[in-house]
């Protein structure tokens, strides 16, 4: 039997999803901050270090200042989009994509499918 | 580095399926790395065209999705089945991988009615690429706009619209296209199939071209042959001089940047 701490754990995380970014908000972004999230999206995880060397490796035209790009990160993790973990050095980002809601029909309906389909498993196959 | 190219129609029937797993076997005869991952998750149907049905399945993205295995294990070698197709069978000592959506109806009801973690979907594109050394990681999506075919947008490199010479395609296209430029994807590419063959196909590439103000990489002509087929091969390895076939070569030379 799951416990209090074990149904809080759940609900936090489920909330923690539900703050993630969905890819349709990118759109809504300014430029650095879609062009950080899409480096991030594709790269699931990285260091801060690893951030700041992509950074400097983008054209001329396209190079955030460090100013700028520590902003961008702050702004991201402060909306959740990003996951901040670790300190000093040690510092990496995550990509944090929201759930994939399911669908909203009622329970029953789905247990009404769920019932029909194991019993047509298990029904022999007709000539 | 990997190229994440995501292959996509805003209505069904366009033959994307059948055009991903062309440019992917096209890829992989011309030596290169490549994975395709069935992201239609509510009706998949590219693993028919690499010979693969329920009993061959072992292991599904649906499973690594619920946390059942790591996505490197539902990654299938292609043309090493007991079976494969003619065409198939020349993949077999080629390193083309597909990571295929269950077709079991109670595996499909639950990511419906469920939903699943994007983070984990994206954390597998991820994996794929490094552990397979992919040179290309192409992504079958579901018809129309939805998150799946955000996420897979939001993250390539390159997306190829799959459209038919048809005004319902046309106006849907328009819509994919919007997206994809508010989303900032480096490279979107349009490939028109099943255009009728009585028609100029330098015609129909420069019209629409001019109306959507984006390359087209190729114009696929009406294939009865293909129909015929029925799904059950790639069809330009096991027909490669039919005029689909040239036509999908040079267009896979396009999108892939194949010599």
């Amino acid at each position: 039997m799951s416990g209090i701490f074990d149904r809080l754990q759940k609900k936090m995380e489920v909330e923690t999803q539900q703050d993630g970014i969905s890819p349709l908000d990118m759109a809504a972004l300014p430029p650095l901050l879609r062009k950080v999230m899409r480096y991030m999206l594709r790269e699931y995880e990285m260091l801060y270090s690893e951030i700041c060397q992509w950074a400097k490796e983008l054209p001329e035209e396209e190079r955030p200042s460090q100013a700028d790009l520590d902003q961008a990160l702050e702004t991201l993790s402060k909306q959740f989009w990003l996951i901040k973990r670790g300190e000093g050095e040690r510092v990496r980002y995550q990509a944090n994509l929201r759930r994939k809601a399911g669908s909203k029909l009622g329970p029953g309906a789905w247990n009404v499918l769920d019932t029909r389909i194991a019993a047509i498993k298990k029904e022999p196959p007709q000539e | 580095m990997s190229q994440i190219i995501s292959i996509h129609s805003f209505r069904g029937g366009t033959g994307k399926s059948n055009v991903t797993a062309n440019l992917a076997a096209q890829a992989a005869m011309a030596g290169k790395r490549v994975a395709v991952v069935d992201t239609d998750i509510q009706s998949p149907g590219i693993h028919v065209l690499f010979g693969l049905d329920e009993s061959s399945m072992k292991q599904t993205l649906n499973d690594y999705l619920h946390d059942k295995c790591a996505v490197t294990d539902a990654a299938f070698l292609v043309g090493r089945g007991s079976t494969p197709q003619p065409g198939a069978a020349q993949l077999a000592d080629k390193s083309l991988w597909l990571v295929p959506s269950s077709i079991n109806t109670s595996e499909v009801s639950r990511v419906v009615r469920d939903g699943y973690d994007f983070n984990t979907l994206n954390k597998g594109f991820k994996t794929l690429r490094k552990e397979l050394q992919l040179d290309y990681l192409l992504i079958d999506t579901h018809p129309g706009i939805n998150e799946e075919t955000l996420l897979s947008v939001g993250i390539s490199d390159e997306m190829v619209i799959i459209l038919r010479p048809d005004q319902q395609d046309f106006q849907g296209t328009a819509v994919t296209l919007d997206v994809a430029r508010s989303l900032d994807v480096p490279t979107i590419r349009l490939l028109v199939n099943k255009a009728l063959t009585r028609y100029d196909r330098s015609q129909i590439r420069s019209e629409v071209e001019d109306k959507f103000h984006a390359p087209v990489a190729g114009v696929l002509p009406l294939n009865e042959d293909m129909v015929e087929l029925g799904s059950s091969d790639i069809f330009s390895l096991r027909f490669p001089d039919h005029p689909w076939s040239q036509e999908l070569r040079r267009a896979a030379k396009t999108i892939l940047n194949l010599a």
